[in-house]
């Protein structure tokens, strides 16, 4: 279980984002329902919805891109997920330089793999306009 | 440019100056940590994943300003927990006694600007400037925390405009030119906002030019509303132009919006800045 701020909006955002397929795991647990995910997450191109096959339709290569970018969401779900605890933890505790240094450096984490997710998406998009073309 | 005296951590501070300093501190964390949480309300309006997760990184970023902030404000004797409590257990409508948030960052106000997801993305590309051109200035600032605190929020915000760009551009992308102007007959109604941010031209003699030269005395803001205009007004143009976008002309601020940290009289503001 996250832990909860005693208002909705953390929760209200994961719900928007639980829409495209996030999901949140406990420590050591993982999914790879690659097909299941690959469905939340076909809205994200900007290519006529017969560009972008379902997962088990895509080309190998094409496959292995969009697993990557998912798993890079999953890494960034991951790392959401950190930072709430910490914002938890500071409500819960003192604004204190430890706690706002460890809050910076698990939201460095969580922004980086969020621009990760935009690349991988680009490379994606990229080959299915190639196999388009 | 104007040389100030400068204070860093652990230094005695003049009375009248950490009131000051603390007066725009504290709008700033309090409006921070307010302003994170009126964008995560918009993630309703996202419409695809990247969109959704950008925005989210947006109130992550936002918050963290809020507590290098705070942690700053710590230092100097203020009860930061109080404020962040407050915000937290009243985000709709936090008392204006306990914390200090600019307008346009209190629900009623930021509201009414939003109808869908090219408003959120117009609000980073056409109000953003004038936030990096405002925010700006304090990286110069005579406290020396907060000066080098705000070289990184800085980056940040324009990172958040690059963010309102890029979203814009998207909403386009996917839209095409129905879609762009749509959006750039909403261009203006932020315009406005973005105008207003950093307060009126100064006159001589008139009360908000008072305020304003005591914060310019001490080197607490360094630069004169004019001055920020000029940045503000080259940073939308350029920004407008990549996302294929015209500026509008004629535009007037809304100063009503009061987004800016001119708010209220200056001992009104003094007397909410809680000094230890």
């Amino acid at each position: 279980m996250i832990p909860e701020l005693p208002n909705m909006l953390f929760s209200t955002g994961r719900s928007v984002l639980s829409k495209f397929g996030y999901a949140h795991f406990e420590n050591g647990e993982s999914r790879n329902d690659w097909a299941e995910m690959w469905e939340h997450l076909r809205s994200d191109f900007p290519l006529p919805s017969g560009q972008v096959p379902s997962f088990d339709d895509l080309t190998v290569p094409v496959q292995e891109a969009a697993s990557d970018y998912m798993k890079i969401r999953l890494l960034a779900d991951h790392y959401l997920d950190e930072c709430e605890r910490l914002h938890v933890k500071i409500f819960n505790g003192s604004i204190e330089t430890d706690v706002v240094e460890d809050y910076a450096v698990a939201r460095d984490r969580y922004e980086d793999s969020v621009e990760n997710f935009g690349e991988a998406r680009e490379k994606v998009q990229k080959l299915l306009m190639s196999k388009a073309a | 440019m104007a040389e100030w005296k400068t204070y860093d951590k652990g230094d005695e501070l003049p009375e009248e100056y950490k009131k000051l300093l603390l007066n725009l501190m504290s709008f700033q964390a309090d409006s921070e940590y307010a302003g994170a949480q009126r964008v995560a309300e918009n993630m309703r309006f996202a419409p695809r994943p990247e969109e959704a997760y950008r925005l989210s990184k947006k109130v992550m970023e936002e918050m963290g300003h809020g507590y290098y902030v705070w942690n700053l404000m710590s230092d100097l004797g203020v009860d930061v927990n109080s404020r962040l409590r407050e915000l937290v257990t009243n985000p709709v409508n936090p008392d204006p006694e306990k914390v200090t948030i600019i307008n346009g960052f209190r629900k009623e106000n930021w509201s009414k600007l939003f109808e869908c997801w090219e408003d959120v993305a117009l609000f980073s590309t056409v109000v953003t400037p004038a936030a990096v051109a405002f925010l700006g200035q304090y990286r110069e600032c005579s406290y020396l925390p907060w000066a080098r605190v705000n070289v990184r929020i800085h980056k940040e915000e324009y990172g958040h405009l690059a963010f309102g760009v890029w979203a814009s551009k998207r909403c386009i992308e996917f839209g095409g030119e129905e879609t762009r102007q749509f959006m750039q007959k909403r261009v203006e109604k932020f315009m406005k906002v973005g105008l207003g941010f950093y307060g009126r031209p100064s006159q001589a003699g008139d009360k908000q030019s008072a305020m304003f030269d005591k914060y310019y005395e001490y080197g607490i803001k360094v630069k004169k509303p004019e001055e920020l205009q000029v940045e503000y007004l080259e940073l939308l143009e350029s920004r407008l132009k990549e996302v294929g976008l015209e500026m509008p002309q004629g535009v007037e601020a809304d100063y009503d919006m009061r987004v800016g940290y001119e708010a209220a009289e200056l001992d009104d503001q003094v007397s909410k800045a809680v000094v230890g």
